[in-house]
């Protein structure tokens, strides 16, 4: 029987009750005895060259330490960063590309200091044209943001798809992926329909700023920071300073909020550059006007050309995908490869075949965020699925039930099969939304969507290790960061399922590249399912050890043995172990130190290279009320439900989801980074409106499922993208179920509502309807 | 050039000196190392800094700390006097999972004890007024919610 019981009562988080009391050490609390700080001067223009910066008047400035521009950066063995692609300069070097880039950096006693000091700062730009949409970008006589190719190479790929870096002028990134015979499969169809989506850009507004502090000398750099992906910076930081990995050591506490703006690098080699350049530690701490300007969601333009047969069977679907990246790769690479290979959906398909690219635009990189194109692919999928069924007089639900993949079935040929029951999630959000129990009237609505995307990540893996002293107290030691999920929690009810202990002895420790086993990054929902894998076996070791010494100590077979309740029982016979452990040992006592890790093997025959190891669903429902006077849309009803395979803390689950959900209804409602000119007009925390506490939807429910069909320790795997997924679609399904328009570009806003409603009026004055 | 702010700071007098320009938020996080406060948007939008000032909700980012001369101030670390005796709002909101990241949280429990304070039983469209002013990115707030009914409901038990 396992000590900790999951199922009754949830297991009391470990970092809860710092958390309630504000005793939490977050990296913007830490300092360092002599550190100075530093501020950042940010581009005006959207594209320009650098002519000159003269430093002279800023430098002359009591306190100020030093100004670091590119000319400093050069230096570095690789000033140069990115995902796959590395296109980014620690600080522009020659060129900017957004309003925003980072231009110069002031390192100063005081942060008040470093900022009187930008303005001081003299910049000479040239300017250039700025390209600032998709349809610029790749206009044939487009400026180009980049003259050479950047360093880097294609992320890797499987059967039938093909990944090509760099194509084209302006074209960061193109994915294709292909199966089936798709002109005869289109041929074959009755029915073909087109359309087209626009997916907004937000940005992800966490709380806690992008902050760190390092110090940093000719040979070593230790950084203590915000960033979720502890190994990839270390890993970044020791090629870019050419320092050898074990020169850099990285420190993550608890982080305040990401949803994927603190993967990968980012200021982090700046700060490093800065310590060693004066000296002394430095800290830099953005300002959240800056966050705005350091990452955001892609937007992108889908569109999905469908053929359908006569009984309403889903045949092909050719789908063309522009992804706006920005001015920097960052993620674009994979975003654009998973954006790509998600626009199927959860169906059967004769033939698919999909292009998507990412575009190089001199606006704000695009990178990673909750969701990772499965919410870009998703909204546009499911929105036309429900448009396809109403067109065609086939209920929406009845439509998705007729096509759903069933459990087991491959998503793609080579790739996993369905680990969660699409369909029965489906029904379950139908059922708790009321699906088609109540008259239609018209300013009602309710729409369906079931969002999709893959978890886990490509050839992942996680290392884990647990030091089990000999009282029994756990130490679970693995690089999956506390972002909020609450992932030290799960991952210690994992330990302690398997050592037959109970929660409160469980310790999550604090990361540090130098003592903590490596992992890829806290990414892809990967942590419950990859790390617990890992820690699975950890504990797992910890318990053979356990046993083995027992077996000696007794004189039997270690599979007489069994260890419940930090005791050693032989039949009938009981020897507490700590007292077994101090006879043998002494009085300092044993450390028992188990290791476990795990690995999502590459496999050429997958389409994306590996096969993914479990699928997310996000069952969706929306029931809205339409204003026909004002285009106002209000929520009456939300239901978002997932499948967690085995839920190891409910409530944790739901606030995952819940979260999620209502991160994508302010997406569908009225989030949006609005680009007016060349410049962001929303950039600052008060004018971009994220959803408050009264925009909740009058009723609002969360469900979790557990199909037990998962990869991870018990049949589970992770849900932290999935409240993202599905909401957004279903919310325009809903609005055109009330009043039969079809809104296809985020947010749904009133003015976009109405003029819906107009064009439908006029659409029935001249006959047409 | 500096002022006197003479204080009390969870009920201890404080006075101390600070440079006019001081920030309540940098007076208690930097002068007093009450970290709990945490400045996020640094604007008064976000609530994350929310502390009390003679039992009202301010957002301490953007109040000087002479503004604070004579006043009290409750912060989030004078709410328990340890891990193991919490608040009763920080039990709730233990209690209710009504927390993830932590960084807005000892701001919503401060704002939290000030509408409580007004309106000992308040209905939900009190609660979601008052917390309209706390941004959590990462709850969905109906955790965040449920916590305050909850702690409403023992408050009134014990008073």
């Amino acid at each position: 029987m396992a000590a900790v019981d999951v199922g009754a009562g949830a297991p009391v988080r470990l970092d809860g009750r710092q958390k309630v009391r504000g005793a939490v050490r977050f990296t913007s609390d830490f300092q360092l005895p002599g550190m100075a700080h530093a501020k950042v001067l940010r581009s005006p223009l959207a594209h320009a060259r650098i002519r000159s910066i003269d430093a002279s008047r800023a430098l002359a400035l009591p306190g100020v330490l030093a100004v670091i521009t590119g000319a400093d950066i050069s230096s570095l063995p690789d000033p140069y960063y990115g995902v796959g692609i590395r296109d980014q300069p620690v600080l522009a070097i020659d060129k900017v590309r957004y309003v925003g880039d980072m231009v110069a950096a002031v390192v100063a006693e005081d942060e008040a200091s470093a900022f009187l000091a930008l303005e001081l700062i003299d910049v000479d730009y040239a300017a250039l044209p700025p390209v600032m949409t998709i349809e610029e970008a790749l206009a044939e006589d487009a400026p180009a943001l980049f003259e050479e190719p950047s360093p880097g190479a294609p992320l890797l790929v499987g059967a039938g798809a093909t990944s090509i870096k760099e194509p084209s002028n302006n074209v960061l990134y193109e994915f294709r992926y292909a199966r089936g015979d798709i002109d005869a499969a289109m041929r074959s169809a009755t029915h073909v329909f087109t359309d087209s989506f626009y997916f907004s850009r937000i940005h992800h507004y966490h709380l806690e700023p992008y902050v760190n502090v390092a110090r940093a000398d000719d040979e070593s750099i230790e950084i203590w920071s915000c960033n979720q992906d502890p190994f990839i910076l270390r890993n970044d930081l020791s090629r870019m300073f050419g320092y050898s990995l074990h020169n850099v050591r990285v420190h993550t506490a608890m982080i305040g909020g990401g949803f994927g703006a603190k993967s990968y690098c980012k200021m982090e080699p700046l700060v490093a550059f800065m310590a060693r350049h004066v000296a002394r530690p430095v800290r830099l701490c953005l300002t959240m006007d800056e966050a705005f300007h350091t990452l955001s969601k892609h937007s992108a333009i889908l569109t999905m050309t469908t053929g359908v047969s006569a009984d309403g069977r889903l045949i092909a679907r050719q789908s063309d995908i522009k992804l706006d990246g920005g001015a920097y790769s960052d993620a674009s690479a994979s975003t654009t490869i998973k954006t790509g290979y998600r626009i199927p959906g959860p169906y059967r398909w004769d033939a698919i075949a999909t292009t998507a690219i990412a575009v190089r635009t001199t606006t704000v990189p695009g990178g990673s965020f909750r969701g990772f194109g499965g919410t870009q692919s998703s909204y546009a999928s499911e929105s036309q699925i429900d448009m396809i069924a109403r067109r065609l007089g086939i209920d929406p639900l009845e439509f998705r039930h007729n096509n759903m993949l069933p459990p087991g079935e491959p998503y793609s040929p080579g790739d996993s099969g369905f680990d969660s029951d699409f369909d029965a999630g489906l029904a379950e959000a139908a059922r708790r939304i009321g699906y088609r129990t109540q008259p239609k009237r018209r300013g009602h609505g309710i729409g369906l969507s079931v969002g999709l995307k893959d978890g886990g990540g490509t050839g992942n893996q996680a290392l884990a290790e647990l030091k089990v002293s000999d009282a029994g107290d756990i130490l679970v030691r693995a690089a999956a960061v506390e972002i909020g999920q609450g992932v030290g929690t799960v991952l210690g009810v994992i330990a302690a399922e398997i050592l037959d202990r109970p929660l409160s002895v469980v310790k999550y420790g604090e990361i540090d590249t130098d003592h903590t086993p490596l992992d890829t990054g806290t990414h892809v929902s990967f942590a419950t399912a990859v790390s617990g894998r890992a820690v699975e076996q950890a504990a797992i070791d910890v318990k053979t050890q356990i046993l083995n010494f027992a077996a000696e100590r007794l004189q039997c077979a270690p599979s007489d043995l069994d260890l419940r309740d930090w005791t050693i029982r032989r039949g009938n016979e009981a020897f507490p172990l700590q007292k077994m452990l101090r006879d043998y040992y002494g009085p300092v006592g044993n450390e028992f130190i188990g290791r476990g890790r795990f690995k999502i093997e590459y496999d050429e025959a997958a389409p994306l290279g590996s096969q993914n190891m479990f699928w997310m669903p996000c069952w969706s429902a929306a029931e809205v009320e339409v204003d026909e006077d004002t285009g106002k849309v209000t929520l009456l009803k939300l239901v978002v439900g997932t499948d967690a395979g085995r839920a190891l803390n409910l409530p944790a689950c739901h606030g995952q989801l819940e979260g999620a959900a209502l991160q994508a209804l302010g997406q569908s409602l009225f989030e949006e980074m609005v680009y007016d000119g060349v410049s962001l007009a929303n950039a600052d925390p008060l004018s971009y409106r994220v959803p408050l506490a009264t925009d909740l939807p009058h009723v609002f429910e969360s469900f979790i499922e557990e199909h037990g069909m998962g990869p991870g320790p018990g049949g589970l795997k992770g849900i932290g993208e999935a409240g993202m997924l599905g909401i957004a679609a279903a919310v325009a399904n809903a609005v055109e179920d009330a009043v039969g328009v079809r809104v296809t570009q985020l947010p749904i806003t009133p003015e976009r509502v109405l003029a819906g409603l107009q064009a439908q009026k006029q659409d029935r004055d001249s006959g047409r309807i | 050039m500096k002022a006197d702010v003479n204080c009390v700071v969870n009920g201890k007098t404080r006075s101390v000196a600070v440079p006019v320009n001081r920030t309540l938020a940098e007076f208690l996080r930097d002068d007093l190392n009450l970290n709990g406060c945490r400045v996020a948007c640094d604007g008064a939008v976000c609530g994350a800094c929310t502390v009390l000032l003679d039992g009202k909700p301010v957002a301490s980012c953007s109040t000087f700390a002479f503004e604070a001369e004579g006043a009290k101030i409750e912060t989030i670390e004078g709410l328990s006097s340890g891990p193991a005796k919490l608040h009763p709002i920080q039990q709730a909101f233990l209690e209710t999972n009504a927390f993830q990241c932590g960084f807005c949280t000892a701001g919503l429990v401060m704002s939290v004890k000030a509408l409580l304070a007004a309106h000992p039983s308040p209905d939900d469209k009190t609660i979601a007024e008052w917390l309209r002013s706390n941004v959590c990115r990462c709850t969905g707030y109906k955790t965040i919610l449920e916590a305050t009914r909850l702690a409403a409901a023992r408050l009134k038990e014990q008073a």
